[in-house]
């Protein structure tokens, strides 16, 4: 066979293609596919507590004068504040615990008087419910609601009465009632979105809509802002019957910090945003007083990202099959079995081959034939030394030592049996002469 | 569980690799190595033949062969056993001068 032969190419192959797989594999790591949905236009940076018109103008009294008041009576309402709750369904749960009620948008050092009046069990800041450590939270649209809306919070009182006490939790009922707006309510609103687009009822907060509006209905939209409802009342509707006039116009209504939203996709998206909304913000909105503009401002944004997701209305984008996506999962195996291969090939390119011996043991047997004859005649050092380099050759080839070396030492073992011959004067005893004579 | 793959691999073609390099130098260098005490054996052996035969004292030639004998006697490697043999072959050298 001639050139490389052929284990030898496919182990060089092997260990060739496993560097490729490996470089392939590397490279691979760098690529990525870029994928976006758009970069939602929403800023998020941190805020200072009154920057954004959350503190209201109203205080506290100090916390012996609370701590006084709630002594005095079981339900200590403090100027300002908006929570109210169904005195029955409260009282029976609750027993005659203490409820200090203050009102929302109170600074740092003043919710924490109202904290340290320890007097009263339960603390109502703004619609935010606290007592015994814990805090009652509103869990579903429905709760922020009548919460939001109306600051009815007969549910988080009851709910966290239950807990204090040890008692089961009562069943929530949604105490929330809509009713259809009169014509004296809709007309002055109708009147208003035809002419502005925006109507802010008597009571609102809402100065003018905010920024955000724009990129979350790029179209335009209605916006009603009405008061806090009263307690315990139907609130009109005014979503449907707006719709229903300004067909496919988004529409948003705010009862106080609540906002609906009704209008195209209303039901694909109105619950995901407002569920994300207030399930993030609840907490902020109940605590504090914020100016309306600022609420609908943090809503406007959660619609711009929800819209930006592309959750509803974009397509995804389209990404083409990439050969390397779908082959990458195979290269560490096709690495390995490269490298089993290679392994395979050079252990069997390295194993132990014998060496070739070509007549030197011949001439060992030979020259120790002779070496034996010739010691029944002579004594001579030459001779002794001679066999010592036979038994020398001898161990050699049995260690297997290169064959070089063994002929060494016979050439070695001849020249010393030469010099034993020519001592005693016989030719026919020099080592070629008599080996020549005995394979003839 | 790939990276294990990749890792595992890496560590057969490095020792494969490693293999082929180191195997054939090893086998090479203990080949030699024994090679060498093979001709340094007979050489001490035919010097110490040459020792018994010689009638009178050389004293170099017990100087060269005693300390080729203390160095076999610590064995060692390709070096010790040139050194060996070629002390030995000098002291046999001179023995056979000597019985001249």
């Amino acid at each position: 066979m001639t050139g490389v032969p052929r284990s030898g190419l496919v182990r060089w192959g092997s260990l060739g293609a496993a560097v490729l797989v490996l470089v392939v594999f590397l490279v691979a790591q760098r690529q990525s596919v870029d994928v976006s949905y758009g970069r939602s236009p929403t800023s998020s940076d941190p805020v200072k507590e009154g920057s954004a018109g959350e503190l209201a103008d109203v205080t506290v009294p100090s916390v012996e004068e609370m701590t006084a008041m709630v002594r005095a009576d079981a339900v200590v309402r403090l100027p300002g504040s908006v929570a109210r709750w169904d005195e029955a369904a409260v009282r029976e749960v609750i027993g005659d615990a203490r409820i200090l009620v203050a009102p929302p948008g109170l600074d740092e050092a003043e919710r924490k008087r109202v904290r340290d009046v320890e007097a009263a069990e339960i603390r109502v800041i703004g619609t935010d419910v606290t007592g015994g450590g814990l805090q009652a939270t509103s869990t579903g649209l429905a709760d922020w609601r009548i919460r939001f809306a109306q600051g009815d919070v007969t549910s988080l009182l009851v709910t966290l009465a239950a807990k204090l006490n040890d008692k089961p939790a009562a069943e929530d009922v949604d105490r929330f009632r809509w009713r259809e707006p009169t014509a004296a309510e809709l007309d002055p609103v109708v009147a208003d979105l035809r002419a502005a687009g925006v109507h802010t009822g008597a009571g609102a907060t809402l100065a003018r809509v905010p920024k955000s509006a724009e990129a979350a209905f790029p179209d335009g939209a209605l916006y009603v802002a009405l008061p806090r409802q009263p307690f315990g009342e139907p609130v009109p509707q005014y979503g449907p019957a707006l719709t229903a006039l300004f067909p496919d116009r988004p529409v948003v209504v705010m009862y106080g910090d609540w906002i609906e939203y009704h209008g195209p996709r209303a039901e694909e998206f109105a619950d995901v945003v407002g569920t994300s909304f207030y399930a993030q913000a609840a907490d902020r909105i109940a605590t504090y007083a914020y100016p309306q503009a600022n609420v609908l401002h943090a809503y406007l944004n959660r619609v711009t990202d929800v819209r930006y997701a592309g959750l509803f209305d974009r397509p995804l984008p389209y990404l083409p099959l990439d050969p390397l996506r779908v082959a990458l999962p195979a290269l560490p195996w096709l690495f390995a079995a490269c490298a089993v291969v290679f392994l395979v090939l050079s252990a069997n390119s390295v194993r132990r081959g014998g060496t070739a011996r070509a007549g030197t043991p011949a001439r060992l047997a030979g020259l120790t034939a002779l070496a034996i004859e010739v010691s029944a005649l002579s004594s001579d050092p030459s001779l002794v030394r001679g066999m010592s380099k036979l038994r020398a050759a001898g161990d050699a080839l049995a260690e297997d030592l290169p064959d070089a070396h063994v002929r060494t030492l016979l050439d070695d073992a001849a020249a010393e049996l030469d010099t034993t011959a020519k001592a005693l004067g016989r030719q026919d005893y020099r080592s070629d002469v008599y080996l020549r004579g005995r394979v003839a | 569980m790939t990276w294990l793959i990749w890792l595992v691999a890496a560590a057969v073609l490095l020792a494969a690799g490693f293999g082929v390099a180191f195997l054939p130098w090893w086998r090479a260098h203990d080949l030699r190595k024994r090679t060498t005490w093979s001709r340094a054996r007979a050489a001490v052996d035919s010097a110490s033949v040459s020792r018994d035969a010689c009638r009178g004292a050389v004293p170099e030639a017990e100087r060269l062969f005693a300390r080729a004998e203390s160095i076999a006697g610590e064995r060692g490697g390709v070096k010790a056993a040139g050194m060996v043999a070629d002390l030995a072959e000098r002291a046999d050298r001179l023995w056979r001068e000597a019985r001249r």
